[in-house]
């Protein structure tokens, strides 16, 4: 591992908000860099800019200073080879049915007939685990079963580059590690380049292979931790009690009260 | 021992729940009303019976006369609202690409939107002379101001959530407009389109009444202003009677379905 990781690189960011009359600084010269086909983990605590740095990744929000480069090249807008699943639960469009959400996403960034879209989308819900939902409007599902659909819909897409901001947040403990092992077997089948947005240590352990670590708000990057397991054993890897203490050391180091 | 969760209401509790029922009891009350005055007034000339309208509507619908003063006034005015509807997404798409474009529009609709269409009728008269022309130009000024206010609201509450998503799409321009934009502003639309078209259709009656047209051309309002010279005040009410069930239809059937088939159906307004 000499290689630089420079597929997609973060330099210098420093990411600010407009609030009324102030400028709210809410990522602070971070820097990380990753390979094509790595699953990068954003951890930290809530509000220290984790949504922020993945919609700058996404081109949605310019940088202050700094630069992000995919590829070589300098991003500086949205485009459909990043696929993005938000935070938010009101991501899905409204007047379109769960399936017709994941369906209009394929058809407004592919040529390819409406049968064929058809039976993608129908197909992606499935993997989800919600084939039987398809015809169900936004506003008739559950936030998880919201979500689902997001992720969905993210992967119809078939981007190169995949940012997930905490996907699986409002899922049971069981459906949760469902859903973490089908994204573990679809990078497998499809090699995309994660960038996952998580506060839970464990989810950033079974699905990182790297993981930068950031400070409260504002948020800085702490550490840059490389995973070199990748199994849905993880739990059960020797490794993996040592690096969940390390990292716990490594945010909660300077405030002992502190709970993510 | 079965714990019942379920107890039937009686008849008469069902009844009283259904919404139009009550409401088809106060109408009739108040035609019964109407009857019962006019007959104790008995003066034809100022005030007919609820029956003689009644009647005045069947004959004047009979012969076709009311009918087409009515398709002559809605004629009129879905011109009007066409034209209004287009200048309103126009101005809204010219305008949301910049601030100093918002600004223009918040300002003009600011300004103009309190402006009474019927205060404009002497300056149409002076513009386009006694016609249609005049009656559309005062029902474009009627309808356009509220749309646009509307269309503009809309598209500004429209969450940054679902922007991203269209953006994240490639979506730009009027493909972002169509697909995104419009489709989540719709219940501030369709609201928008609810209030103009209530406007419209009250300036319509108002202009027709003060300036009519032809006498072959006109609408409903010429219809009520020609019927009151000949002294047919069981006309004049027909037509008055037939202003507020269209305006009902519209308003109530037309609008509210289309409601129940979109904003409501997708959950985008309670
Ligand atoms: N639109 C905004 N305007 C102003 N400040 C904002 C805005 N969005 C976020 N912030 C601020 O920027 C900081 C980072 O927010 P961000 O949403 O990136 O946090 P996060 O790490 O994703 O938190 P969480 O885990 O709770 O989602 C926070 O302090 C937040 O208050
Ligand atoms: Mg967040």
């Amino acid at each position: 591992m000499n290689k630089v990781s420079d597929f997609l690189t973060v330099r210098n960011l420093t990411l600010q908000y407009k609030t009324g009359a102030y400028r709210v600084t809410a990522v602070n010269e971070v820097s990380f860099s990753c390979d094509s086909g790595e699953r990068l983990i954003l951890l930290g605590p809530s509000g220290c800019g984790k949504s922020t740095i993945l919609k700058a990744i996404g081109g949605f929000i310019l940088p202050h200073s700094g630069e992000i480069m995919l590829n070589g090249k300098q991003l500086t807008k949205p485009a459909p080879d990043r696929a993005v699943v938000f935070q938010e639960f009101d991501q899905l469009l409204p007047w379109k049915t769960a399936l017709g959400n994941v369906i209009f996403a394929i058809r407004n960034t592919r040529a390819i007939s409406r049968k064929a879209a058809e039976e993608e989308a129908a197909a992606h819900l499935q993997r989800v685990g919600l084939g039987a939902l398809g015809h169900r409007y936004p506003h008739e599902l559950s936030g998880g079963q919201k979500q689902r659909v997001a992720i969905a819909r993210c992967l119809a897409l078939r981007a190169e580059v995949i940012l997930m901001d905490e996907p699986f947040a409002s899922l049971d403990a069981l459906t949760r590690q469902q859903m973490q092992e089908k994204l573990l077997g679809l990078w497998s089948e499809a090699r995309f380049t994660l960038v996952f947005v998580t506060h839970s240590i464990d989810e950033a352990l079974i699905l990182g292979s790297r993981i930068v670590t950031l400070s409260p708000h504002p948020g800085r990057v702490i550490e840059e931790i490389k995973v070199r397991h990748c199994d849905d054993l993880a739990r059960r890897h020797p490794e993996y009690a040592a690096l969940k203490g390390r990292i716990e050391s490594i945010l909660f180091k300077d405030q002992l009260e502190y709970v993510i | 021992m079965v714990f019942k969760d379920k107890t039937k209401l009686s008849v008469w509790e069902r009844i009283s729940d259904i919404n139009w029922l009550r409401k088809l009891a106060i109408v009739v009350t108040l035609a019964a009303l109407w009857q019962i005055y006019a007959i104790w007034l008995n003066n034809a000339l100022m005030f007919p019976t609820f029956t003689a309208t009644v009647n005045a509507l069947i004959s004047a619908f009979g012969n076709g006369e009311l009918l087409e003063r009515v398709l002559n006034s809605l004629k009129m005015l879905l011109i009007a609202y066409a034209i209004g509807a287009v200048l309103a997404i126009t101005l809204t798409i010219l305008s949301i690409s910049t601030r100093i474009g918002n600004d223009i529009l918040e300002v003009l609709t600011a300004t103009l939107n309190p402006l009474a269409p019927v205060a404009l009728l002497p300056l149409a008269l002076l513009w386009f002379g006694l016609g249609a022309p005049s009656i559309v130009f005062v029902l474009v000024h009627a309808v356009l101001w509220a749309l646009t206010l509307n269309i503009h609201n809309g598209f500004a509450g429209v969450s940054q959530t679902l922007r991203m998503v269209g953006r994240n799409y490639g979506l730009k321009g009027l493909r972002f407009v169509f697909l995104i934009l419009i489709p989540a502003a719709l219940p501030s639309i369709l609201t928008g389109l609810k209030v103009s078209w209530a406007f419209g259709w009250r300036t319509l009656i108002a202009a027709e009444l003060v300036f009519g047209v032809s006498s072959n051309s006109g609408g409903i309002g010429w219809f009520i202003f020609e019927k009151k010279n000949q002294l047919d005040i069981d006309f004049v009410f027909a037509g008055l009677l037939t202003v507020i069930i269209i305006g009902i239809l519209v308003e109530n059937v037309l609008f509210k379905t289309l409601e129940k088939r979109t904003v409501l159906k997708w959950g985008m307004k309670q």
